[in-house]
């Protein structure tokens, strides 16, 4: 009995002692300042939207010697959100970046309190829970067009000779419901384009899973739309389009297209993937922050025109097409780009979209998409 | 001389409660050794020190002069001591055999073998005539089969020391018989053997030495032959005790339970068969017969315990066939239940709780939903002096840590105390001192002075014999007798319980 | 030393309510700590080497002390969080001292988590009664969920455990689906809406995270505590919880006990849910997921030693090392500070497990232990 009080003081002791130091007094100098990201649920290596804008920060961090690192709250909701940027800011980073509209509210609180601190909020605008942005001067908010990355890749597929073609999304967010609506309206282009008599984007093969990260039961869903003989999925579910990949594994001649990130390492069974500039825009703020030449308290959204979507062109990117490559791929790029071609951004507009190509609309599509 | 076993100067305390206190143990090899005490006074306490399952405080222990360290069970298997216990400590889902070889299995290539084990085993069942069925499960067969299998454990162990805790409390008087037989070739072999017991008649029959302990002391250590079972008797209890119960005449009033041909059944078996009987105030009435003939269940019935299929239950008048346990409390039930550590207690809650299991919930100890704790406090002392429950803490003691005697005179003690019309008393003195024997006999009687109704089911034909005014015999689930108590003889008892003999037409009611 | 332990003694005597034995009794539960802090430091060894001592110093005080400064935002946020856990784990712990394994304080937290937020969003009240309805019907909805798997007991004897974890998936499930029906978010329909602001919990300082909601679990931890020991009903429920023959025997309704005692259970883990999902800022996920917070109940009901007193200090420990994690940012990327308390979390509960097993079963390790240090002893005695 008396050894164990013994060992309990002892021990006690030793972690009091170390209970001693002093921690780094905060940087002003703007060329040190320091980078971080700060995460909703997921981890950085969510195979897409975290990972890809975490590695467009560890790439810039990397290149021009700056600090980075990573925070996440101990648990979700926006005030820890803000317990956990505020925690950033107190390790004295000056830069956060978070992606993922659940920080709206909490860079909103934040962005205001901390007017030195520089604010990039990837895939939302802050706001007050009203959902009318309020954006301050130190603060940028970046958008996609996933629509039009969705349509490049939906384009892709049918001109590569594809004709089954289906959508699973993880949930219907804004972002990944952009994604389904331009996969649909860019294949329904590619059918218009190759004067297609018929051509239908079954309404059961578009779907959302419910969850980003992988599980059976995705897999089983994938498996079930394969087996109906749809050909090429586009997943647009981060984690959870391993699972798909998985159903494709085990089947013959499926495919997968991924999302965000160009996935094809993750699967030989991924011919393309829908991508999202995260990695560029962010190094872009970086770099106007930087350069002093940080231009905040506005939303941007990024597209086409801004080369910030679209599908992977470096070596070997079509190398898993039949037939589709990078001159059939640019010439409808500069298309979406100039503008000359519109691309329908909500599930309203996809319908209107279909119906403007000659094709008809399958009957629930625009509910489905919508996520209901 | 060096002797077998030699306990010296043994201390144990709980808290503040000295168990075994200095006390000297002197055991000659192959001896049947008695030991002889009152409940509670340290004589499971003082065994389960030989056997390693709890350590002393002081003292030291010889196994043939030479002293040894016995810190756990498997230390005492190894010096040859084995013990059966007071609560049997078997498997109830495993074979017999398996329970036997427990702990000792031979391994061959990662498989039990049974081969040579089982040779062993039936070898020993020849020499000591410990008849089981080796295949059988330990849940299916008797109390007293399981004895046996505790014993074959220890002789497949070759045990030299044979330690037995109150062997007989569970077993009928034709059982009882037989285990002293064995014992007796156990002596013979030259085996020492070390008997716990409350029956004096017992040390008489088979022990050559006999040690008294009295509250954790040693008294003394006595040749049996020298002294009479009322010295003994004296020198456990520090005073003289009666043996015969003496009963004033009492005038038997109205009926107060009256069964009307309950049957019990399961899917496979019918315990009771389209038995009546009535009880009235003012006297008690015994139910005899051998154990597994239906009087379990029989009182489960009545009590409650167990659903039966057909019959009704009249008490005073009022149809209790539907009524729940409490209600029948509440009418005036009083039942000390034949299993005391399944049933009767809970034994995790301490001293006080377990006295008012049943009417926690009353005014006396209960006001808005919250207990009275100084009430039951009070009201448990009152129990505990004047049944002279001993304990460690009084009040606030854990039952499980109480000695098994004094369990079951808590159990006593908060039946006979409630307010009641009718006491249900199924086998109220097993596991007791002959001290409190006394002490529960006299208080049977006195309920039936009072007028109560006092039914009462015991293995022990004397027990059944002294108390009783009136006999029931059960055989297979039926009535086969109903006399008085003064008209009996133990030998005709003895037929009607082994269904040799019965009562024609025989309705239960008085005769 | 002496005095510091008497002191230490009777801080802790008043604290839990009991006097003497106080500190034998929470003995393992220290030493369970202690094994899972040493654990923890192996670990941060192994990722962290050079920055183990300023990674051990924001684990273990980081919480209350911060860049040379007292940090009370780490202490507040640190009761916040222990609201939810306290709660699970009295929870785990009433229906563990009434004979039950609570495994579905999972679901009864999300069926309360989400009848609040249904209140918090679509009704309209005024400021304090608007929560405290949210709150209430959380919590009746908490209670009938954990009724379900009393009463299939009851009724049919079916094992609790495996009811409730099916019952948890169902409540997942059925979660999603409810939340989808009625409260989704319109804009980003990866959620459900925030709760109007009358709805939501006051919190003690304006500030700071911490809500009234900390003080009501610490006064459930003391109601379920007066409650199992001091009411007839308690009695009853831990009589049939050690022993159901015997409560049977007494008179006791044993049947009715197992239901109320699942629905009581249910009831604080409905609370649980209910007061998490009125903070400002939560909203229901549309991912089906179970709740962790119910599993982690039943660690705080093991490092509590099973009573509700205990599970309040368990709760705030093991909420308490949780923040420190957070506290190891960035020096220890999120998924290795995770690591490291989930393996001190993890070894304490294995390691108090294994010293009430100790306890059991002493005897047979000891002997295997000495078996041979017995046999040399006994050789030279030869
Ligand atoms: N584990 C324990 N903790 C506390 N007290 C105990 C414990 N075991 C026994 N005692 C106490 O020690 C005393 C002696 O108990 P023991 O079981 O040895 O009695 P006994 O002589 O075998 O009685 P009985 O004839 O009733 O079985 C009793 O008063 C009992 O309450
Ligand atoms: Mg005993």
């Amino acid at each position: 009995m008396k050894k164990f009080w013994l060992f309990l003081v002892l021990f006690v002791a030793t972690f009091t002692l170390v209970a001693c130091g002093d921690d780094d007094p905060l940087d002003e100098d703007p060329t040190n300042f320091k980078i971080a990201m700060v995460t909703d649920v997921g981890d950085i290596d969510d195979k897409s939207f975290n990972q890809g804008t975490w590695e467009g920060i560890e790439a810039y961090g990397d290149a021009n010697d700056k600090e980075y690192a990573y925070f996440r709250p101990s648990s979700v909701s926006t005030a820890d959100y803000i317990e956990t940027i505020d925690l950033a800011i107190a390790e004295g980073y000056r830069i956060i970046v978070t992606p993922g509209f659940l920080f709206e509210e909490a860079i909103h609180d934040v962005q205001f309190r901390h007017p030195g601190v520089y604010f990039i909020l990837i895939d939302g605008a802050p706001h007050s829970g009203d959902f009318t942005p309020d954006i301050a001067s130190n603060t940028l908010s970046i958008f996609f067009n996933e629509h039009e990355s969705g349509w490049l890749a939906g384009y892709a597929a049918v001109m590569d000779g594809y004709e089954s073609l289906g959508y699973l999304g993880g949930m219907a967010v804004p972002a990944v419901v952009r994604f389904g609506v331009g996969f649909v309206a860019g294949a329904y282009y590619a059918a218009y384009e190759l004067e297609l008599d018929t051509f239908d984007f079954e309404t059961r093969n578009y779907a959302y899973l419910g969850g980003f990260s992988p599980s059976d039961e995705h897999k089983n869903t994938a498996l079930a739309m394969y087996n109906r003989g749809v050909e090429v999925i586009h997943a647009a579910a981060g984690g959870a389009g391993n699972s798909v990949m998985l159903a494709a594994e085990e089947l013959d001649d499926k495919w997968v297209i991924g999302v965000d990130i160009d996935q094809r390492d993750e699967s030989t069974r991924v011919i393309t993937s829908a991508l999202k500039g995260l990695g560029i825009a962010v190094q872009t703020a970086l770099d106007d922050i930087y350069e002093q030449e940080f231009e905040g308290g506005r939303s941007l959204t990024l597209g086409a025109s801004e080369d910030a979507v679209g599908i992977p062109t470096g070596t070997n990117a079509f190398d898993r097409m039949n037939t589709f490559d990078i001159d059939d791929y640019d010439r409808i790029y500069n298309m979406l780009g100039g503008k000359v071609l519109n691309v329908p951004k909500t599930p309203q507009e996809l319908v209107r979209y279909i119906d403007a190509l000659g094709y008809s609309v399958t009957t629930g599509l625009e509910a489905k998409a919508q996520g209901s | 001389m060096t002797y077998k076993i030699e306990m010296r100067n043994i201390t144990k305390r709980f808290g503040n409660l000295t168990a075994n206190d200095q006390v000297n143990l002197q055991v000659k090899k192959g001896e049947i050794h008695a030991i002889l005490g009152e409940n509670g006074a340290g004589k499971s306490t003082l065994m389960s020190i030989l056997f390693g399952l709890i350590p002393a405080d002081e003292g030291d222990i010889f196994i043939d002069g030479k002293q040894v360290h016995i810190k756990t069970p498997n230390d005492a298997n190894r010096l040859g001591i084995g013990m059966v216990h007071q609560h049997f400590k078997l498997v109830e889902a495993f074979r017999v055999i398996d329970n036997i070889i427990l702990g000792v299995e031979d391994v061959n290539k990662g498989l039990l073998s049974y081969q040579e084990a089982r040779t062993k085993i039936n070898e020993l069942i020849k020499l000591y005539g410990l008849n089981v069925e080796l295949d059988a499960l330990i849940r299916d067969i008797s109390v007293g089969q399981q004895q046996r299998v505790e014993i074959l454990k220890m002789l497949y162990r070759d045990s030299e020391i044979l330690i037995f805790d109150e062997p007989t409390a569970v077993l009928t008087p034709q059982e009882i018989k037989e285990l002293i037989a064995i014992m007796k070739g156990f002596s013979r072999e030259g085996k020492t053997i070390i008997l716990i017991t409350h029956k004096l008649n017992e040390i008489k029959q088979v022990a050559d030495r006999c040690t008294v302990l009295r509250r954790g002391k040693m008294i003394d250590t006595v040749n049996v032959i020298d002294v009479s079972i009322n010295e003994m008797a004296d020198m456990m209890v520090g005073r003289e005790v009666l043996f015969d119960v003496s009963k004033a005449p009492q005038a038997v009033g109205e009926s107060i339970l009256k069964v009307h041909n309950l049957t019990v059944k399961s899917p496979e078996q019918t315990f009771v068969k389209n038995v009546s009987f009535e009880v009235f105030s003012g006297e008690i009435l015994g139910l005899a017969g051998i154990d597994g003939n239906g009087q379990t269940e029989l009182i489960q019935a009545i009590t409650g315990l167990r659903p039966f299929q057909e019959g009704t239950l009249t008490f005073k008048g009022i149809d209790v066939t539907n009524m729940s346990i409490r209600e029948k409390y509440e009418l005036g039930f009083a039942h000390i239940p034949e299993d005391r550590q399944r049933y009767g207690l809970i034994l995790d809650f301490d001293l006080q709780s377990n006295l008012v299991l049943q009417n926690f919930y009353m005014e006396k100890f209960q006001s808005k939903f919250m207990l009275k704790f100084d009430r039951i406090r009070e009201h448990s002392e009152k129990l505990i002096n004047r049944f002279d429950i001993r304990s460690e803490k009084g009040p606030s003691t854990i039952v499980r840590n109480m000695s098994g005697g004094n369990q079951q005179k808590a159990i006593l003690a908060r039946e006979i105390q409630k307010p009641h019309h009718l006491l249900i008393a199924v086998q109220p003195t097993r596991g007791l001192d002959v001290g409190a024997i006394e002490n529960i006999h006299k208080q049977l009687i006195d309920e039936r002075q009072k007028g109560k109704a006092v039914l009462m089911v015991s293995l022990d034909i004397d027990e059944i014999m002294d108390v009783s005014d009136r006999i029931l015999v059960m055989h297979e689930g039926e009535i086969v007798a109903n006399v008085l108590a003064k008209d009996a003889n133990i030998n005709e008892l003895g037929l009607y319980m082994l269904g040799e003999k019965r009562e024609a037409n025989n309705d239960g009611a008085h005769s | 030393m002496e005095r510091i332990r008497n002191i230490l003694k009777k801080c802790l005597a008043f604290i839990l309510g009991k006097s003497k034995s106080i500190l034998v009794t929470i003995k393992p539960s220290l030493i369970a700590i202690c094994m899972g802090l040493i654990a923890g430091i192996i670990m941060m060894l192994i990722f962290n080497p050079s920055e183990t001592l300023s990674g051990l110093r924001n684990l273990l005080i980081g919480v209350i002390y911060r860049n040379n400064q007292l940090n009370l935002r780490g202490i507040l946020t640190t009761l916040h969080h222990s609201t939810t856990i306290i709660l699970t784990g009295i929870a785990v712990v009433f229906a563990f001292r009434t004979g039950l394994f609570n495994i579905g304080a999972s679901g009864q937290m999300m069926m309360g988590a989400y009848v609040t937020v249904h209140v918090g969003v679509l009704w309209s009240l005024p400021a304090p009664f608007h929560w405290i309805v949210g709150i209430f019907l959380g919590v009746v909805a908490g209670t009938i969920y954990g009724l379900i798997p009393g009463i299939l007991k009851a009724m049919r004897n079916v094992n609790e455990v495996v009811t409730s974890i099916m019952l948890n998936w169902i409540a997942a499930s059925l979660l999603v689906y409810l939340v989808n029906r009625n409260v989704l978010n319109p804009f980003t329909q990866g959620g459900s809406q925030n709760i109007q602001p009358t709805a939501i919990i006051p919190r003690l300082f304006s500030n700071y995270q911490l809500t009234i909601g900390f003080l009501i679990a610490i006064a459930m931890g003391i109601l379920a505590h007066f409650l199992l020991y001091r009411t007839t009903l308690g009695f009853q429920l831990r009589a049939s919880g050690f022993n159901v023959d015997g409560s049977k025997y007494a008179g006791m309704n044993t049947k009715r006990n197992i239901i109320l005692s699942m629905g009581i259970s249910g009831a604080f883990a409905g609370l649980a849910g209910a007061l998490l999902f009125s903070n400002y800022g939560k909203t229901l996920s549309t991912e089906v997921h179970v709740f962790m917070e119910g599993f982690e109940g039943i660690s705080v009901a093991l490092l509590g030693l099973g009573e509700p007193i205990g599970a309040i200090i368990a709760g705030i420990f093991l909420s308490y090392i949780k923040q420190g994690g957070f506290y190891m940012q960035p020096a220890f990327r999120p998924e290795i500070s995770d690591m490291i308390i989930g393996v001190i979390i993890y070894f304490t509960a294995i390691s108090l497990a294994l010293q009430l097993a100790l306890k059991k079963y002493s005897g047979k390790i000891k002997t295997f232990i000495k078996r041979k240090h017995l046999t040399t002893r006994e050789e030279d005695e030869q």
